[in-house]
């Protein structure tokens, strides 16, 4: 210890001095809330204030028309109904069924794509084929699921092209039918997102530094091991990202069920979105609706935060 | 361990050839350094060894096997690049471990090889660490330590260390020296900076635009420049270059003059390489120049660098050709000083109008 130390050491402490640097502290503060506090309440007033309203409906028994004075309250009687009615519960389901779907192509097809043009990405092939797989992101849902429900029908091109190929056994009313309508839904979806999450994952291996799979080439690697060690690694932030948005696309989707199906036939490809909205407008019971719409923010929290908490996990 | 040849090594990129035919061979345990300025082809020559690049023409071989059509992984190489290239979501040892779990090596041995790198290279400590987690040493560090666990017949290295601060960079420098020695293995190795080729090199490659100018031990180089380039290229500060014109040969001696030059009397080359009347070009080394009170060269300074063990003087002659020298660190010279230069005669190099050494 030096004897400058042992001076210091042995001093006695003066009172802290509480001049400038409060005083800074406290403007920062303020400068804070300045900037913050506008956007804070727009965000309360369009997503805080709505979601409060939506649990308070959901307690209710309320037609959605009368005063909301005139409501009944119903407690937790309306949640009860969504976790135990059995077509509600299918429902659910079909939502989950509908995330495999509108997960799981987009992701494998935009990593395979990716990792084909990862070389000709500056190339006119490669910008090519990120235009045109992009291509359905731009096209609006409800005209992507009036196109979609043209070629799905039963003189329609998918129809048409089974017959071409010899597979006439195959045809069918694809939308119409109880077993193939919500893979069918599920196909437009992947559609539309394949695009996202190419263009997400083509962006995303760019930034791969191009000297690791020259490295894992010296090292041995071939084509699998580069996907699987140096591509797949660097790309899973993007993935995460792609299988965060397209879990909450299916969960949450409304649009594209609708103009294909209608929910149709029965209810195999009702989804929570569109049964929420039948439930508040047609059948006027917005406690239920409200109840539903609380349920389906929870699950898709409950996929979402995990893959967000894992992403986060690795990167530390 | 290999030796290793090119022959009339050829590289376009559609019309734009940019390796133009390079023979080279490379002695087994020989340490080669490529040096040239950006673009001159260094790195790609490398890549073309390593088999990244497909070479447009000619022959490599590797231990007397013809390599053109082989695979990387199969050549017997390995690579420390700039970037490190290290998988980042790896730990030392998986990335120092990688190329031997893709050859399938079991693990036992694989963590013995592991363990012998880190050993050689202190890096023990780290082995459990990630990329993320190294400082750039470290990481150069992990990535040599990748090359060595898979014994490789020859060793390459692209500029492994313009990412690192001046004082880690001779560290290091003296660290690959010292490996060398104890590996014993053909190393090659690109630079632009000549202190690096200079100092590792028991054989030195410059080239330019593609083709060699010269081959040889670095001292070989540095005295006997083969062309003007090479001259300015290799030694620092850079040789003078100063233009003039055999004014007599008589015997063993030349007579030089010029608008640059005052009349310099310097032995003549052998043979009958020199005529009166011959355009060329004066070599000086700063470092051949010392201040002597009747030197034939008269400087007037405009800029002065005191290192503390050397100063380098520049300035300019009186024809306004500019010159560098380098004086003892304690010479009493100052700015807008006019000083006499001179030179050991034997330490003067003559290029020709080609610019050749003669």
């Amino acid at each position: 210890m030096t004897h400058l130390e042992n001076a210091t050491a042995g001093a006695p402490k003066a009172p802290a001095p509480r001049p400038a640097a409060t005083r800074r502290a406290r403007r920062r503060r303020r400068d804070a809330v300045m900037f913050i506090g506008p956007a804070f309440l727009i965000y309360a007033a369009f997503v805080i204030v709505p979601l409060g309203m939506s649990v308070y409906y959901s307690l209710l028994r309320w037609d959605g028309i009368g005063p909301i004075s005139g409501a009944t309250f119903y407690g937790l009687k309306n949640y009860i109904e969504v976790l135990t009615d059995d077509d509600l519960l299918q429902i659910i389901g079909n939502a989950f069924q509908l995330a495999a779907w509108f997960t799981i192509p987009p992701v494998v097809l935009g990593l395979a794509v990716a990792s084909a043009i990862r070389s000709q990405m500056a190339g006119r092939f490669g910008t090519a084929t990120r235009t045109i797989l992009f291509l359905p992101q731009v096209i609006p849902l409800v005209a992507a699921g009036i196109a979609w429900s043209w070629m799905y029908d039963r003189n329609g091109v998918v129809n048409q092209f089974l017959s071409l190929i010899g597979l006439e056994s195959w045809t069918r009313g694809w939308l119409g039918d109880f077993t193939y309508a919500l893979p069918a839904v599920g196909i437009i979806g992947a559609w539309v997102l394949l695009g996202l999450c190419t263009m997400l994952l083509v962006t995303g291996i760019a930034r791969i530094d191009g000297s690791l799979y020259e490295a894992a080439k010296l090292d041995g690697a071939r084509p699998r091991h580069e996907f699987r060690f140096v591509t797949l690694p660097g790309l899973k932030n993007e993935i995460g990202i792609c299988v965060t948005v397209t879990i909450i696309q299916a969960l949450s989707s409304f649009d594209i069920v609708y103009v294909a199906t209608a929910g149709g036939p029965g209810i195999e490809t009702t989804v929570p979105g569109l049964e929420i909205y039948r439930l508040a407008f047609a059948h006027r019971q917005v406690g239920l609706a409200s109840a539903l719409a609380i349920v389906l923010m929870i699950l898709v929290l409950a996929c979402v935060l995990p893959i967000q908490w894992a992403l986060r996990e690795r990167k530390q | 361990m290999a030796d290793l040849k090119l022959r009339d090594v050829r590289k376009s990129y559609g019309q734009t050839e940019v390796i133009k035919g390079v023979d080279l061979d490379i002695l087994d345990g020989e340490f080669v350094v490529f040096v040239g300025p950006s673009g001159c082809g260094k790195s790609t020559l490398l890549r073309l060894i390593a088999g990244l690049e497909d070479i447009t023409s000619g022959d490599i071989e590797i231990g007397g096997r013809l390599v053109n059509d082989v695979e990387p992984r199969d050549r017997g190489v390995a690579m420390v690049f700039q970037s490190y290239a290290l998988y980042p979501h790896m730990t030392v040892r998986e990335n120092v471990g990688f190329g031997l779990r893709l050859a399938k090596v079991p693990k036992a041995q694989r963590e013995q090889a592991v363990g012998e790198a880190a050993r050689i290279l202190q890096m023990e400590p780290l082995l459990d660490r990630k990329p993320a987690q190294l400082s750039g040493g470290q990481r150069q560090r992990v990535a040599i330590g990748r090359a060595i666990v898979r014994d490789p017949d020859v060793f390459l290295f692209d500029e492994p260390l313009s990412n690192l601060d001046a004082a880690l960079r001779m560290d290091m420098r003296a660290e690959l020296a010292g490996l060398h020695q104890q590996l014993d293995s053909t190393m090659i190795y690109v630079t632009h900076d000549q202190v690096e080729a200079m100092t590792l090199a028991d054989k030195i490659v410059v080239l330019k635009d593609g083709e060699v100018q010269q081959i040889g031990a670095p001292m070989e180089l540095y005295e006997h420049p083969a062309n003007l380039f090479v001259a300015g290229f290799i030694g620092a500060p850079k040789m003078n270059l100063l233009p003039g014109k055999v004014t007599a040969v008589d015997g063993h001696e030349a007579v030089l003059s010029g608008a640059d030059l005052p009349r310099l009397v310097l032995p003549a080359p052998e043979g009958d390489k020199l005529a009166a009347g011959d355009e060329i070009t004066l070599g000086l080394r700063p470092h051949d120049l010392k201040r002597m009170p009747d030197g034939p060269l008269e400087l007037h300074t405009d800029l002065l660098e005191r290192l503390g063990h050397e100063t380098v003087v520049a300035g300019h002659l009186p024809t306004g050709a500019r010159l560098t020298a380098v004086l003892d660190g304690r010479s009493p010279v100052a700015l807008d000083e006019t000083i006499r230069l001179g030179f050991e005669p034997s330490s003067a190099r003559l290029f020709d109008a080609g610019g050749r050494a003669i």
